[in-house]
């Protein structure tokens, strides 16, 4: 789950990362409250999970005079189509230079990748291809509690010692928020120390429980419903709604989808031990989506028993038509129970899809 | 056949649960129909002395090798405690540690490899379907009656789609040697190039397919390193960018790991990229 820019930095705060003097607020109204509190000119950044968010428009210079006004407008906006709820009112920086941190999982080393670079503040994606010598890169076991010495010297160059406490700080916020990238551009020399003028924290869903947050921000309300079902889903933007078992094989359905120039409505993977029960919710689900014209089940497996497959869709009771394709045990009692209503079931999952895409046309 | 032959003890960790106890006794029925040792003893914390599908229970993996031979374990532990698993499987001396638990933190798994590393135990999964060699040995949750023996090796990170493309292998003639699910999630112990250097050392393997997914870069880096006759197919050209599509680690992130970008790159390496499952087979046989 991606953290937004103030949460990111009050994690990075609490291991001893400097950040800007900023205040959080939900309307323009509120920023009166602080302006005492902020310097005469400050910055007022939009906490919405978004890539290029200065460039579009969610970032504004303000000062005493024109801040709340210029709050007012941000509220208004929309940045790329996400709605602009929380402002981050923050001191301006006196920039003395730019550095780039970050820290991810790197899954072909299985370790920790340790990336920093004296250019900060652009894009680093950019960097990498026009200047990758310029980045300084290093793969660290995670059972080692803080960088060694030597590779803290390698990452850092030229670069002043203090960066090397920040780097520090930012793999123990990496280790013990469970991160999958913890990312700091620019972090900013002034003259008054370092501080992350911005901050990106990306934590590991599968460790969300122990980390003690209990609803996933960045799913859809129907996703969030979907998990609790125990399925896996993703809305997409077509009219073939898509039921299978196993995240390989539900891609791969969606693949032959677009194959055959259809388009699926969505990603719906039921996951392992399919029975009446979770086979009616998951069809129930994905009928409910209302562009969904037809329905195809895909599902395959040496212990998915037919038969309750069959009967999930039958209590389902939705009223589009669903192509079904079934291996498993009991294949016969399956097919028997769905074709006496009149159900299609079909040999193969290419016939499935041929045939879905075709009843859209 | 590689990894393990028929003749390696097999302990299930998470013996007592559900999953572990329905599938200590397909792993045996397996065994016994190819003549192998099967699963010798269950594992799971506080349970020692139980017995779980005809097999004795021990509290810890150490216990369990005072009293057997046994050389793999399969893992079906809760996710918050199969990290310990497969560290315990590294320390107590095993040589593959087949994890099957899905939802195992990153960290967990990041650290429990690098322990099993230092202890010379290999770690295939986690969130996968284990591994298969028909004929032979069957550690994990594969479907056995889709597998046929021959030569052919299989390397996936997905479960069921692997079965599907089995299936179809099996239907064309194509017998295999070793099927391995890598597994689906970002970090994982075995990747596609592991597998690959394993197979290239077996000679009963003459050519693999490779099934991938968007996310990462594994397949490209898997392709580039064998000698191997190979034939791919990657799922999810569908896929939109920075959605997690059912496995963790399938995932399009910062423009990275699409199913079109790792296609075009694999075919720049010459290597034949199905765009269908059901073409693997006509591409095989082309290759072989």
């Amino acid at each position: 789950m991606k953290f937004l820019e103030h949460e990111a930095k009050s994690v990075f705060s609490e291991t001893g990362i400097q950040v800007p003097r900023g205040f959080l607020i939900h309307s323009a109204d509120e920023l009166a409250g602080y302006l005492e509190q902020l310097p005469p000119e400050f910055v007022l950044k939009a906490q919405v999970d978004v890539g290029g968010r200065g460039k579009a428009g969610g970032i504004l210079m303000a000062d005493r005079k024109n801040g709340i006004e210029n709050a007012k407008a941000l509220f208004g906006k929309s940045i790329k189509g996400v709605a602009v709820k929380e402002i981050l009112a923050e001191e301006r920086l006196e920039i003395q230079h730019e550095y780039y941190a970050s820290i991810a999982v790197d899954r072909s080393t299985k370790e920790a990748l340790l990336l920093f670079t004296e250019e900060g503040g652009v894009d680093i994606e950019i960097l990498a291809r026009e200047n990758p010598s310029a980045i300084r890169r290093a793969s660290l076991p995670l059972l080692m509690t803080e960088i060694p010495p030597f590779m803290l010297r390698d990452l850092l160059g030229g670069a002043p010692r203090e960066v090397g406490k920040v780097l520090q700080s930012l793999y123990t916020a990496f280790c013990r928020k469970d991160a999958i990238l913890a990312e700091i551009n620019p972090l900013v020399a002034t003259p008054a120390g370092l501080f992350a003028a911005d901050a990106k924290l990306i934590v590991d869903d599968n460790a969300l429980r122990r980390q003690g947050i209990s609803c996933n921000r960045d799913m859809t309300d129907r996703e969030r419903e979907a998990e609790r079902h125990g399925f896996s889903y993703v809305e997409l933007e077509g009219n073939i709604g898509v039921i299978g078992n196993g995240a390989g094989l539900t891609m791969a359905t969606l693949d032959l989808i677009s194959f055959f120039k259809g388009k699926a409505a969505n990603f719906l993977d039921v996951g392992g031990g399919a029975d009446q029960e979770r086979v009616m919710h998951a069809v129930r689900l994905v009928a409910g989506v209302p562009s969904v014209k037809v329905i195809i089940v895909n599902l395959l497996g040496g212990i998915t028993r037919c038969d309750e497959v069959a009967r999930g869709i039958i209590a389902a009771g939705i009223s589009q038509e669903v192509f079904v394709r079934l291996a498993g045990t009991n294949e016969e009692e399956g097919r028997s129970l769905l074709s006496e209503r009149g159900y299609r079931m079909v040999g193969s999952m290419e016939e499935a899809v041929r045939d879905a895409v075709e009843a859209v046309r | 056949m590689i990894y393990a032959d028929k003749s390696a003890g097999i302990i299930v960790a998470g013996a007592t649960g559900r999953q572990g106890g329905f599938h200590i006794a397909l792993m045996n029925e397996y065994a016994k129909t190819v003549g192998g040792a099967g699963v010798v003893a269950g594992v799971t914390p506080g349970k020692g002395g139980q017995v779980a599908s005809g097999v004795p229970v021990y509290n810890s993996i150490r216990e369990a090798m005072a009293d057997i031979d046994a050389e793999v374990s399969v893992i079906f532990v809760p996710a918050a405690a199969a990290g310990d698993s497969i560290m315990e499987s590294a320390n107590a001396g095993l040589s593959l540690a087949v994890t099957i638990t899905e939802h195992i933190p990153v960290h967990d798994t990041m650290n429990a490899i690098a322990f099993a590393k230092l202890h010379d135990c290999a770690v295939i999964g986690p969130n996968g379907p284990g591994l298969l060699s028909p004929g032979e040995i069957k550690l994990g949750i594969m479907p056995s009656h889709l597998f046929s023996r021959g030569n052919i090796g299989v390397i996936s990170r997905s479960g069921t789609l692997t079965y599907e493309i089995v299936d179809e292998l099996t239907k064309a003639g194509l017998g295999q040697s070793t099927v391995v699910g890598i597994g689906g999630d970002p970090v994982v112990g075995q990747t596609f190039s592991d597998v690959l250097r394993r197979f290239e050392e077996d000679p009963q393997t003459k050519a693999v397919v490779l099934i991938g997914e968007v996310g990462g870069a594994l397949e490209e880096e898997g392709a580039r390193s064998t000698d191997l006759p190979i034939a791919a197919y990657i799922a999810g050209i569908s896929a939109p960018p920075e959605k997690r599509m059912g496995h963790a680690g399938a995932i399009i992130e910062g423009g990275e790991g699409d199913a079109r970008s790792k296609i075009e790159r694999l075919r720049k390496m010459e290597v034949p990229v199905a765009s269908r499952p059901s073409e693997i087979p006509g591409i095989i046989k082309k290759i072989l």
